[in-house]
């Protein structure tokens, strides 16, 4: 089939011209011509199970569904008859007759969904056939959402979205007949499933309150809120974000569509962590007073750190910052260097030396999903990058790509994989298979994170590439550095040190003054305190000063603690690992007394 | 979207009530009955919201039944509007007497039309909500399921009204907005049957 060959067709007596292979819904979509839809969702594989987009083809006398139908050329579609509108009404009233919809008691009523919207559409202001009140389970056992049976209209999107965009496949439709019904796994509840990565694309997909967001219940419609649109800082991928608000609160959080990151997928900790968990957030300065951390005005903090830093001398002076900083305040972390002996930037293990040569590939999300082989090599991207699991699951699961992962801890991506094996444990039979899996490959991608740069990952790394070059019949093999840190490559382009072991760097000369800056971490830079040799040294250090938004190990043992804004009140750029300078943008007013993190730092060290 | 013409089912509902309601001298008012079933009563507020509009209306309408008549029996009357749905046996009675004397039966609010709260309970049967209600609450210290034969015998499921009697116009809303229940009494008494659209329809 010619995918180029162009075609018209009239809908609705409009000439509306095309290509092949386009389906009528798409065409009338097009050209802004609405056709009501519940079961479509752009991105997925139409379903045909909704049967509201129902249209009329002249001298045909059977009706379709436009989202399954392909445009044909001279065509003639009506869209809208009195035969359509009365069959989508009587479509509508058995969806409603169906389950029970009651919507003075969902919080999904005015204006979110799409089945009510529908009946408005269609006039319905009463059901002529008998209510079948049938007794449904309600699943509540998921962390952040809940599956009400109730008002389900067995769209499929949840089960489509699950297989198509996050491609784990936990959903899934069972039973027969008038028993159907979404299951998770094996009929089992979403707190039991084994499957289920809690992205939560399913919830911001449903056209009903079926699927509804613990944190976001009875918060008010999201039609009446203010939707911001702004980057996701929790790691490297840099997915956008749709932040709603209501009253300087957040509602719920989806992914933003538009972005070209990640399409409007999210994982779960951009779609819930941030915000739907409850935290201890700073809100005031914090100084120790008598053994204690008491609340105190920002200029009784910043006379207490500047006196602090004055007693010091210049070596005597750290600046410690953890890798989520945006682009903009690393420039004022570096402008410090002349006031600051040593500045440096906390990452994990092994990731020093992919900063020592960031590197970006551009639109390497997109081109990931056509890639007919993934290496993941030192990653975790299960656990760390939700978004790039989601797309190598589906690139394993949808185009029978070939998945390799070299790790030295398991993750749940490994049950894709072809070949999965310890880095520490590679035998010779293993590099046959690893071969012989990679053969006649033309696309691959490799993806290296920070445990690829030990000295046994790099090993694995060169032999993998020289086997990729050895079997070359295509490209050359798509190469994604994935730093562990948010915005860590972007930071140390700017000129930023990456410090892997905190200990050591900060007992290398002694120190009367370190200034940490952990900005919004959701642990409050935990992380710094895990580090061997840093919960002895702290003490002995004059002033410690922790800039952060949540309380943690670390802002306990501070003797000035500066509140911070968090992801959803900062503005700047980050740079993602395409390279793509991503744009934050404040959703909230800064809560409390918390400032930026760039002013904090102007004004200790001005 | 574009409602089209054809066949309405409540065309000849139009003529009915423009027949019920001819201009308004004193003595030829619409005579309107009001009836409060299994519902929050939610419905009627709505309708007192009315407010200042409610002047306008009693020049218009007689009130000989409602919640807040005290007349015992039903008279004969011109519309009769109907909030919450049938529950039980004493319920299902009083509604088939309104429809018999009502040339238009109005249901109003989603009690009424799609049983709403009150149906709740149909997904459980009828022995286990009473057992819930009378002999496992936790304040309960005598558990008694009543069964006086005074008491209205609960009926196995609650119905909404068109499942029971004959209804001629539906108002929606969980209470129906005043502006709704002004607009559908207008269009009424004016002689046009109301239309549903996506402006006026709320189920909430």
């Amino acid at each position: 089939m010619s995918a180029t060959k162009k075609i018209s067709l009239h809908i609705d007596g409009r000439l509306c011209e095309t290509v092949e292979g386009r389906t009528l819904l798409e065409v009338a979509r097009a050209n802004r011509i609405a056709i009501p839809t519940l079961c479509y969702l752009e991105g997925l594989t139409p379903w045909g199970g909704c049967r509201l987009c129902i249209v009329e083809i002249e001298g045909s006398p059977k009706i379709v569904p436009a989202c399954t139908t392909p445009a044909t050329a001279g065509i003639k579609v009506i869209t809208q008859s009195p035969r359509l509108y009365n069959l989508r009404r009587a479509t509508l009233e058995f969806l409603f007759s169906e389950r029970n919809h009651i919507c003075p008691m969902c919080q999904y009523n005015k204006g979110d969904c799409g089945l009510q919207h529908q009946g408005y559409v269609h006039g319905i202001d009463s059901i002529r056939y008998p209510y079948l009140y049938p007794s449904l389970p309600v699943d509540v056992s998921a962390k952040y959402f809940g599956l009400d049976h109730n008002r389900c209209i067995l769209c499929t999107r949840c089960v489509r979205t699950c297989d198509e965009f996050e491609g784990a496949q936990t959903l899934n439709v069972g039973k027969r007949g008038i028993r159907n019904q979404v299951v998770v796994d094996m009929n089992q509840t979403f707190g039991e499933s084994t499957s289920c990565t809690l992205c939560g694309a399913c919830v911001s997909n449903c056209p009903t309150g079926a699927l509804f967001d613990k944190a976001a219940a009875f918060r008010g419609p999201l039609a009446s809120c203010q939707p911001v649109l702004t980057t996701c800082t929790e790691c490297s991928v840099g997915c956008g974000l749709k932040v709603f608000t209501k009253e300087n609160r957040i509602v719920n959080v989806w992914g933003d569509p538009s972005s070209p990151v990640n399409r409007g997928h999210l994982c779960v900790k951009g779609r819930y962590e941030t915000w739907a968990v409850p935290r201890e957030r700073i809100l005031t300065p914090l100084v120790r007073k008598k053994g204690s951390l008491q609340k105190a005005s920002w200029d009784e903090a910043l006379s207490v750190i500047r006196k602090a830093a004055k007693a010091a001398k210049k070596t005597e002076q750290a600046l410690l910052v953890l890798p989520r900083l945006t682009n903009e305040t690393a420039r004022t972390v570096v402008g410090l260097a002349e006031k600051v002996d040593r500045v440096g930037m906390h990452v994990a293990t092994n990731e020093a030396a992919l900063c020592a040569q960031p590197e970006f590939t551009a639109d390497a999300l997109t081109k990931l999903r056509d890639a007919d082989a993934i290496i993941v090599i030192g990653a975790r991207p299960s656990r760390d990058q939700g978004l790039l699991a989601a797309r190598i699951r589906t690139a394993v699961r949808k185009n029978g790509a070939k998945l390799l992962i070299f790790h030295a801890r398991k993750s749940n991506l490994d049950q894709f994989a072809h070949v999965c094996a310890n880095v520490v444990s590679l035998e010779h039979r293993l590099w046959e298979r690893v071969a012989a899996t990679l053969e006649g490959v033309e696309r691959p991608a490799v993806i290296y994170g920070p445990d690829a740069m030990s000295p046994i990952g790099v090993t694995v790394l060169e032999r993998l590439i020289r086997i990729l070059e050895a079997n070359r019949n295509g490209e050359e093999p798509l190469l994604i550095s994935l730093p562990a840190g948010s915005n860590s490559l972007a930071l140390a382009g700017a000129g930023l040190e990456a410090v892997e072991e905190v200990g050591p760097w900060l007992g290398a000369k002694p120190l009367k003054f370190l200034h940490v800056v952990a900005s919004d971490d959701p642990a409050g830079g935990a992380q710094v305190m895990d580090e061997t040799g840093v919960p002895e040294l702290l003490p002995g250090i004059d002033c410690v000063v922790v800039q952060a938004a949540y309380t943690s190990p670390l802002t306990e043992a501070a003797k000035v603690v500066l509140p911070t804004a968090i992801w959803c009140e900062k503005s700047g750029t980050v740079t993602n690992i395409e390279g793509r300078q991503l744009h934050l943008q404040p959703a909230l007013p800064r809560h409390g007394e918390a400032r930026d993190d760039a002013a904090i730092l102007e004004s200790v060290f001005a | 979207m574009k409602k089209p013409t054809g066949k309405t089912p409540t065309r000849k509902l139009a003529r009915k009530t423009a027949a019920a309601a001819p201009a308004p001298s004193a003595s030829a008012r619409v005579r309107v009955a009001t009836m409060w079933l299994s519902g929050c009563s939610g419905c009627h507020m709505s309708f007192l919201d009315l407010d200042e509009r409610l002047v306008e209306l009693v020049k218009l309408v007689d009130i000989l039944h409602s919640p807040i008549v005290d007349v015992k029996d039903i008279p004969e009357v011109d519309v009769g509007i109907v909030e919450g749905c049938v529950n039980n046996n004493e319920q299902e009675h009083e509604l088939k007497k309104l429809r018999s004397r009502c040339k238009v039966l109005i249901a109003l609010g989603d009690c009424a039309i799609t049983g709403n709260i009150p149906a709740l309970r149909n997904q459980f049967s009828l022995r286990d909500c009473l057992v819930r209600a009378y002999e496992q609450t936790e304040s309960t210290r005598i558990s008694c399921i009543p069964n006086d034969p005074i008491v209205p015998v609960l009926n196995p499921k609650a119905r909404p009204l068109q499942e029971v009697v004959k209804v001629d116009l539906h108002i929606p809303g969980c209470p129906p907005d005043a502006d709704v229940i002004w607009y559908a009494l207008t269009e009424l008494l004016a002689g046009r049957t109301p239309q549903w659209n996506e402006k006026n329809l709320r189920y909430d």
